[in-house]
């Protein structure tokens, strides 16, 4: 694993969000886990430094433990506004969040649909002008559509964030020719989130040239989380190695590998 | 003397600052968030804020979340 990690370091690859350059391309979700406890071992095997987390009322009656206590000092924090219905809700939770002293990073995430868990794009660009306003560095999570990725970036996204499928849906890149299409058209990095539920779906959104993926759901409810995060790690830097390398032309019929002259047989 | 916390009607003893109201409840200080009354309060005024009767308080915490 350390060869691949200085291979990809070699390249001076790291990922410029909000003036911090990241070497790790794989942002993990702390939502799921069956405790507390484990996080740490987690996120030290995903390698990630940036980390996602949800501000939610306190329990009056019985207080639970605040999962800021299980992350580690240099973990850049990434609070996401769900449970936000409007442009201003998420505002407000931003607002709140920043409050805690976590840092200005987030994650707009506007949510009206139950089922699917959709991203209002709408509700999102609003909310995105004013906290890039404010000085937030905004990672909004959308649905993948080129027309709302340009108007995310007018409005001063730091990075787009199209899902690949339903969150916690572990259905892989679900939207993929969406966006291949916004990496191609949008200069922002383009950070998929949601949906993935595999290591090589984390490959193969970083092989069409993904900047970095968001994975929570495929970690937290692997039988083993510690590893799957580690898989994770290897698979977002193979994917992304594949893409800096350049893969080979795909074609319908076969070319040889081997030559096609001085056969054995020949003149028999 | 009453206050709202979280949606909900809450007891509390007279004379008690949002510091104090924290601590008995054990809840993690150091990163909980509090609004009162619809605005922030930062944490450098938890110990010089009282409550009144009445307050509104928002006192939320990091969950897991993605």
């Amino acid at each position: 694993m350390n060869d691949i990690m200085q291979s990809v370091n070699k390249t001076d690859d790291s990922l410029l969000i909000g003036g911090v350059n990241l070497l790790s391309r794989l942002f993990v979700g702390t939502g799921k886990f069956s405790s507390h406890e484990i996080v740490p071992r987690v996120l030290e095997a995903s390698g990630t430094q940036v980390v996602t987390m949800a501000l939610r009322r306190v329990d009056w009656k019985n207080p639970q433990e605040n999962i800021l206590n299980y992350l580690p000092q240099n973990t850049i924090l990434l609070p996401n506004t769900s449970g936000a219905r409007t442009a201003e809700e998420a505002v407000r939770i931003a607002r709140l969040a920043q409050s805690a002293g976590c840092g200005n990073w987030v994650k707009i995430e506007v949510v009206q649909d139950q089922r699917y868990l959709l991203p209002d794009n709408w509700e999102t660009i609003r909310a995105t002008e004013q906290l890039a306003k404010e000085g937030f560095v905004v990672l909004p999570y959308m649905s993948p559509d080129l027309g709302a990725a340009k108007r995310l970036q007018d409005a001063g996204a730091a990075a787009i964030m199209p899902l690949g499928a339903p969150i916690g849906s572990n259905r892989g890149l679900q939207t993929k020719e969406l966006i291949r299409i916004l990496i191609e058209e949008i200069s922002l990095p383009i950070i998929v989130d949601a949906g993935i539920g595999r290591p090589s779906e984390a490959a193969e959104a970083m092989e069409m040239g993904a900047a970095a993926v968001l994975v929570n759901t495929a970690i937290a409810t692997a039988g083993d989380p510690v590893f799957m995060a580690q898989a994770f790690r290897l698979a977002v830097s193979a994917g992304r190695l594949g893409y800096l390398a350049g893969p080979g032309e795909r074609r319908v019929a076969a070319e040889a590998s081997s030559p096609l002259t001085g056969f054995l047989q020949e003149g028999n | 003397m009453q206050i709202i916390v979280n949606g909900e009607a809450q007891e509390i003893l007279s004379e008690c600052t949002v510091f104090q109201l924290l601590e008995d409840k054990a809840v993690t200080l150091k990163t909980a968030v509090v609004e009162l009354n619809g605005k922030i309060l930062r944490q450098e005024l938890w110990q010089s804020t009282a409550i009144s009767a009445s307050d509104s308080l928002e006192i939320l915490i990091f969950m897991g979340g993605g």
